[in-house]
């Protein structure tokens, strides 16, 4: 009995990652990426105004992130996170953990919260 | 029912502890239930750790070695299945946000370390669940093999601490190397285990030995139908396995002694007919508590095969205070260990009776060996012998009207 239900288990939690691959290879699961307003610049003083845990902004390589939504998903602890919003983050989001930088997975779900590109000082 | 109360307990809290400090607060069903699932499957692995750890001690507080290497496979198999909707509730999670990122969320190549190590955790997890049950693999490989999900344990607390563990959490982790530690330092690697050495060698029938063992340290406090855990080491000319296996005390001596009727049933114990004296030898226990708080009035006892050994070591102990009657059932002839002991004490008449048949291979008729009596069904009944006799027997009795509360019988099925 035990044996089949492992069996049981494991081939339908195969079937669900095999669903998930085929669904990336279809057409319609490209990850939308909101439109950047054209000529929407925010300045970093800007973004240091949204320096909280409910209002978080972060400047990442160039661009600006509306993160308030995300962070209770982040799955490190809040205090990793937290200090940088508000701020200039792109050596903290290079360098996570020991110089390692995010993966390909963050990058793709990082651009799903931009809001506009950050204006040059 | 109080026999399992510690162990329900125990896993309670185990279980209860870091579901009820991760529990998420204001965060989606799908990504609710991949932190639920993560930290469910981490408490049952707990529990199931825990049902690992081979103590006299322990075994007695939580209903027995045999109670808890069941409880140890069923807590292993469930926290699987739950630890299985962990990656999958976090795909649902970031399907229901994109669509496209669910895959990005379970493919390997787009993960970092966290990811994969939760993923080297779950084939790991997975390797070792499949060759566990696994019923035909030889028990040396079983055994390798099972440290698969030692490994599994261990990626999986190292998935943890790259995630990033506030303290309140930090514990489950630590108690999970802690108790892979004491199972391989104490049960593994014989710190807990007691040296003896063998004194004597005799074969009561085909593919059985009896060992007789000498304390060197000090002797154990046992009682006849409690088994111990024994592994042999090198004698003269003897190589042993050095695996532990469980078997049955057969007798008790003044002095300490100990000994095993061991039957060939395996590589290890195939090997261990060629026992001979001045082997030595780790013996952890005793565990069990069959024949102990035998109710007085009329029993029966069933024994197959090399189940007998457990009934002789009581009668071995000295004659019973009330009526017995044994049952003893063997393949042939020649596997028809101590049966000439066991007709001098049927012979000596003192409450004891024995009908000895020979079976072969499949179970007898029940009916004819032990008739429907008025009495059978206030006997308390004692089985032990290989699971499909047991389970021949268990039902026989039950339909004869004794109630199960009153049926005690031991399996020995450590896998």
């Amino acid at each position: 009995m035990s044996r089949k239900l492992f069996l049981v288990a494991t081939a339908l939690f195969w079937m669900a990652v095999g669903v998930a691959w085929l669904d990336s290879r279809s057409g319609s699961a490209t990850p939308v990426v909101p439109p950047v307003e054209v000529g929407k610049r925010f300045t970093l003083a800007e973004v240091a105004r949204h320096a909280t845990e409910d209002d978080c902004w972060m400047a990442i390589n160039g661009k600006v992130y509306d993160l308030s939504a995300y962070l209770p998903e982040h799955p490190s602890r809040p205090d990793i996170i937290l200090p940088w919003c508000g701020r200039e983050a792109s050596e903290a989001y290079r360098t996570k953990m020991k110089g390692r930088p995010h993966s390909g997975m963050a990058d793709q779900l990082l651009e799903t919260y931009v809001m506009g590109s950050l204006l040059a000082e | 029912m109080l026999r399992i109360m510690p162990l329900a307990l125990l896993t309670t809290l185990l279980v209860g502890i870091p579901v009820y400090w991760a529990f998420p607060e204001g965060l989606g069903i799908w990504r609710s239930a991949a932190i639920v699932s993560g930290w469910l499957g981490s408490g049952l692995l707990l529990a199931n750790l825990l049902c690992m750890i081979r103590e006299p001690w322990l075994a007695q507080w939580l209903g027995g070695l045999e109670r808890m290497y069941g409880w140890h496979h069923w807590f292993g198999l469930a926290a699987y299945i739950v630890i299985l909707c962990h990656p999958l509730a976090l795909a649902l999670d970031a399907w229901a946000e994109q669509p496209a990122l669910a895959w990005a969320v379970l493919a390997p190549w787009q993960q970092s370390w966290p990811g994969w190590l939760g993923w080297l955790a779950l084939l790991c997890l997975m390797a070792g669940m499949s060759s566990a049950l696994a019923s035909r693999t030889p028990y040396s490989t079983w055994r390798r093999l099972h440290w698969l999900l030692a490994a599994a344990i261990i990626l999986a607390v190292a998935h943890l601490f790259v995630l990033g563990l506030d303290f309140p959490l930090l514990w489950s982790p630590l108690l999970a190397i802690g108790f892979i530690l004491w199972r391989v330092v104490r049960a593994d690697y014989g710190l807990a285990a007691t040296p003896f050495v063998v004194s004597e060698v005799r074969s009561p029938a085909r593919d059985i030995v009896e060992v007789q063992l000498a304390p060197l340290s000090r002797a154990l406090d046992a009682r006849p139908g409690q088994f111990v855990l024994a592994a042999f080491h090198d004698g003269p000319n003897f190589r042993g396995c050095h695996e532990f296996h469980p078997f049955t005390i057969s007798a008790l001596g003044a002095l300490g002694e100990l000994s095993l009727g061991i039957k060939a049933l395996g590589d290890c114990t195939q090997h261990l007919q060629s026992l001979e004296p001045g082997v030595t030898a780790s013996i952890q226990g005793p565990f069990g508590d069959f024949l102990s708080g035998q109710a007085a009035g009329r029993s029966l006892w069933i024994a197959g095969g090399i189940g007998i050994t457990p009934f002789l070591a009581r009668l071995r102990a000295g004659p019973p205070t009330s009526p017995v009657h044994l049952v003893y059932l063997y393949r042939g002839e020649q596997d028809a260990a101590y049966l000439h002991e066991l007709r001098s004490f049927a012979q000596s008449g003192q409450h004891f009776s024995l009908t000895a048949r020979e079976s072969g291979s499949k179970a007898p008729a029940f009916s004819d060996l032990i008739p429907a009596t008025p009495e059978l069904p206030g006997t308390n009944c004692y089985l032990c012998g290989p699971p499909g006799l047991v389970a021949a027997a268990v039902h026989y009795l039950l339909a004869q009207g004794v109630p199960g509360g009153q049926i005690h019988f031991e399996r020995f099925d450590f896998r």
